[in-house]
């Protein structure tokens, strides 16, 4: 369980997050969404301490990550796969490689379990016969499902989407979308997908938080979100929603 | 085969020392794979000299200096230094600092002793030699000048007794020589007063000269005090003569006043033509001496122009 | 006006503060050998291997000109021909051996680890890094910096080799200096302690170089222009600090 209590946090004097509340349960799917620059990818960010709150507190599993040393902050990390934005994949290393990396440098297994592992994940993405190709010679969707793969070759407990569907055409969405589907139902796994793509949320999530101007103003399930009538998360989900074509 | 990243870090670096201390060894003169001979020198000044001069045997460069410092135990300066192995160096053998420090091209010399003596052993003691540089050239050579100085004298000394001893027998031509006897001595007058003061002049370029030594290099105080010691010890007896032949002159008056007089065998000497003309011929001598000296002083007082080269 | 003012006064010392921050935290890194053991051969050979032939090629170079220049600058007949030997050798063992190889290392070495860790800032492969739970300064910094001070010294011995050879070749077949009257009065001159000054120096750019190229990198932000100014800041800022550096190591050890 992942909860964040009233966090603040201000870039060079402009605030970004303004007491964010958040609670995350176990096995659920959330979708963060709200407009661009709302400040959803800092707050994924801090859920995994790669930024420090100016106050506020996220514990994970009850363990504050900002009270604990680094090396604890680091074990706890090794729960979390992340897909950031890009990919993120490691260009100086093949496809390979880059999902072969946390298991050589997390795990004590050999280099033949570790090509079974990676291979299994490149096949779970729908890449097999990748795995000699460098970053650079992939398409952004194709690096999209590589870093994928990467991050659940350690088999997380919770996965962090950073915009897994921007930039991608709708077909490649909809196959991203139904991975992380079938990781949150084959390995049970606690995802929080932020996003403004109503359409992958609609698709994969449990629950919902809009967040706006700094704070989480609106959160729920699904259902409830269909039946809302705030005023706010209307017109997002409108916009989504022409923007998509529905 | 593909060689590891590991490897070829390895051998890189295994190749970088071994350049390095190779090299370092190279341009300090150290031999690349022999051992080296090392000796120890000890001298009381140690002008200049610094680690990595060289080390030469008759102007041959054979090793460098290690390093130069003041023993704790003696206070002298001792100098590590090395050569090859080649050189034998035996007992009897001195090291001399040479060179002009000023120039930066100071180096230590080493003499080597006799061929069939014992060689000093490892880390063995050289002995210091004295310095051939430009003063301690001077240094050494001041008593031998001196002594050569004293004996010009003396020689002028006995010359000028011997004229005494001579005029003191009565029986001389009177009135030939009396005129060239006072010429000689008028003349030996004057140019004792002309020497005098040419000699005062002479003293004075000394005492400049000492002056600038001393000032120019502190470090060679003892010789240059030695050389004034020893310069007015010269002085002092040249200053005795002076008045010794002050007497000598004053003896020679007195006696040709006797002479004048009609005192003694003024007959016998004109009847022995052979003493006149011994005597003429001393005169004669005296004259071309006096003349020779007057005209060209520098000639009798020639080691004392080293000196006024400063 | 005020705020140009302040920012003038603040900016390089919240920066100083900055970098001495990352330096700690990558000191505190180093202990965990695993975690870069890989990186550290491959920085090694990036760069002291790679660099090898330019390092070599301007040491060369260097030595050649410096031999040249002295026999020119020296006409008078009083002065022996062995001095050329006497002034080569100490100034590619003092100042040129580590500066050349410093300056080329600050261009290529120092951009290049800026362009490096720049990218993988601004596409979030060091956030990826640590999300995974790895030590990111610990990955990334410290076996550049490691691999700096090791090779750096390798490199200058490479250097002060090459520039002492291409000087007494160019001596003796150039007809400046036969090469048995330079290696004289190299020799005559020779202290022992200036291939030592050299390495302390070595030491010091090497860290100086890959360090301020990591802390430039590491906290590029802006994307592909802020690359572009991490990696250019990286290469300027290295040979100003390696300039002041010589200085003051100059004035204090010599």
């Amino acid at each position: 369980m992942i909860s964040v209590q009233n966090l603040y946090k201000s870039f060079g004097g402009k605030s970004v997050l303004n007491g964010i509340d958040l609670e995350i349960m176990e096995g659920e799917t959330l979708a963060i969404i709200g407009r661009s620059g709302s400040g959803k990818s800092v707050l994924m960010k801090h859920i995994i301490g790669l930024l420090q709150p100016d106050s506020g507190k996220i514990t994970v599993d009850g363990t504050d990550i900002n009270s604990v040393s680094y090396a604890d902050l680091r074990r706890i990390r090794q729960n979390f796969g992340v897909l950031f934005q890009g990919g993120a994949l490691f260009d100086s290393m093949s496809s390979f490689d880059n999902v072969a990396f946390p298991l050589r440098t997390f795990t004590t297994m050999s280099e033949k379990e570790i090509e079974n592992v990676v291979l299994g994940c490149l096949n779970m993405v729908e890449l097999p016969g990748v795995g000699t190709k460098m970053p650079a010679e992939l398409s952004g969707g194709m690096q999209k499902r590589v870093a994928l793969a990467r991050a659940v070759a350690l088999k997380p407990r919770y996965i962090l989407y950073d915009e897994p569907t921007s930039g991608l055409d709708p077909e490649t969405s909809n196959t991203i979308d139904e991975l992380i589907q079938n990781l949150a139902d084959q390995l049970n796994v606690t995802s929080i997908v932020v996003t403004h793509d109503m359409h992958s949320v609609l698709n994969i999530a449990d629950k919902a938080a809009l967040v706006h101007e700094g704070r989480i103003h609106w959160a729920g399930t699904i259902d409830e979100l269909h039946r809302s009538d705030d005023q706010i998360l209307r017109s997002f989900v409108k916009a989504n929603e022409y923007l998509i074509g529905k | 085969m593909k060689i590891s990243n590991e490897l070829k870090v390895g051998i890189t670096i295994v190749v970088a020392i071994t350049i390095f201390i190779f090299g370092v060894r190279y341009f300090e003169d150290l031999p690349l794979f022999q051992t080296t001979y090392s000796l120890t020198a000890e001298f009381d000044n140690a002008a200049g000299l610094i680690a990595g001069n060289l080390v030469r045997v008759h102007g041959v460069s054979v090793g460098s200096v290690n390093a130069v410092g003041i023993s704790d135990e003696t206070g002298k300066v001792e100098v590590q230094f090395h050569v090859d192995r080649k050189i034998i160096v035996t007992e009897g053998s001195y090291a001399v600092v040479s060179g002009i420090d000023a120039l930066g091209a100071v180096r230590m010399d080493l003499f080597l002793g006799p061929r069939d003596a014992a060689p000093i052993p490892e880390g063995g003691l050289v002995g210091a030699g004295e310095g051939n540089d430009l003063f301690g050239d001077l240094t050494a050579r001041a008593p031998a000048m001196v002594q050569k100085f004293d004996d010009v004298l003396s020689g002028l000394d006995q010359v000028l007794s011997e004229t005494g001893t001579m005029l003191s027998e009565p029986n001389s031509d009177l009135r030939s020589s009396l005129a060239s006897v006072r010429g000689s001595v008028a003349q030996l007058e004057r140019l004792l007063t002309e020497e005098r003061t040419r000699i005062s002049s002479i003293l004075r370029n000394v005492e400049d000269a000492t002056g600038s030594i001393k000032t120019l290099s502190a470090e060679n105080g003892p010789s240059v005090t030695k050389l004034i010691s020893d310069l007015s010890v010269t002085m002092a007896t040249l200053d005795k003569e002076l008045i010794s032949l002050g007497d000598a002159s004053r003896g020679l008056t007195e006696l040709l006043n006797k002479i004048n007089e009609g005192q003694g065998t003024l007959g016998k000497l004109v009847n022995d033509p052979s003493m006149y003309h011994k005597m003429d011929s001393t005169l004669t001598g005296i004259n071309a001496l006096l003349a020779d000296f007057k005209a060209n002083p520098g000639k009798y007082l020639g080691e004392m122009k080293l000196v006024d080269l400063f | 006006m005020l705020q140009y003012a302040k920012n003038l006064l603040f900016d390089p010392i919240q920066a100083l503060g900055r970098y001495s921050q990352l330096l700690f935290k990558a000191f505190g890194a180093v202990p965990e050998f695993n975690t870069y053991r890989k990186n550290l051969w491959e920085q090694m050979i990036h760069v002291g291997i790679d660099s090898m032939p330019i390092v070599m090629l301007a040491a060369a170079f260097s030595g050649a000109v410096t031999t040249v220049q002295t026999s020119y600058q020296l006409v008078s007949p009083l002065i022996p021909k062995s001095i050329i030997g006497s002034i080569v050798v100490p100034s590619m063992v003092l100042e040129l051996g580590a500066v050349v190889t410093g300056f080329i290392l600050a261009g290529r070495v120092g951009a290049r680890i800026a362009a490096e860790l720049g990218t993988m800032r601004v596409t979030e492969q060091i956030d990826a890094l640590e999300a995974m739970g790895l030590n990111s300064i610990g990955y990334l910094i410290v076996p550049r910096v490691l691999a700096g001070i090791v090779m750096f010294p390798v490199l200058y011995v490479a250097a002060c080799f090459v520039g002492i050879g291409g000087g007494m070749l160019v001596g003796h077949f150039g007809g400046f200096v036969p090469m048995g009257v330079f290696v004289d009065g190299a020799r005559e001159f020779f202290q022992p302690f200036d291939p030592i000054f050299g390495l302390i120096k070595c030491l010091v750019f090497g860290f100086i170089i890959t360090s301020v190229s990591c802390f430039k990198g590491y906290y590029t932000r802006g994307g592909a222009e802020g690359v572009g100014k991490a990696t250019t800041e990286a290469a300027v800022a290295s040979c100003v600090l390696l300039l002041f550096a010589d200085l003051i190591l100059a004035a204090t050890l010599l």
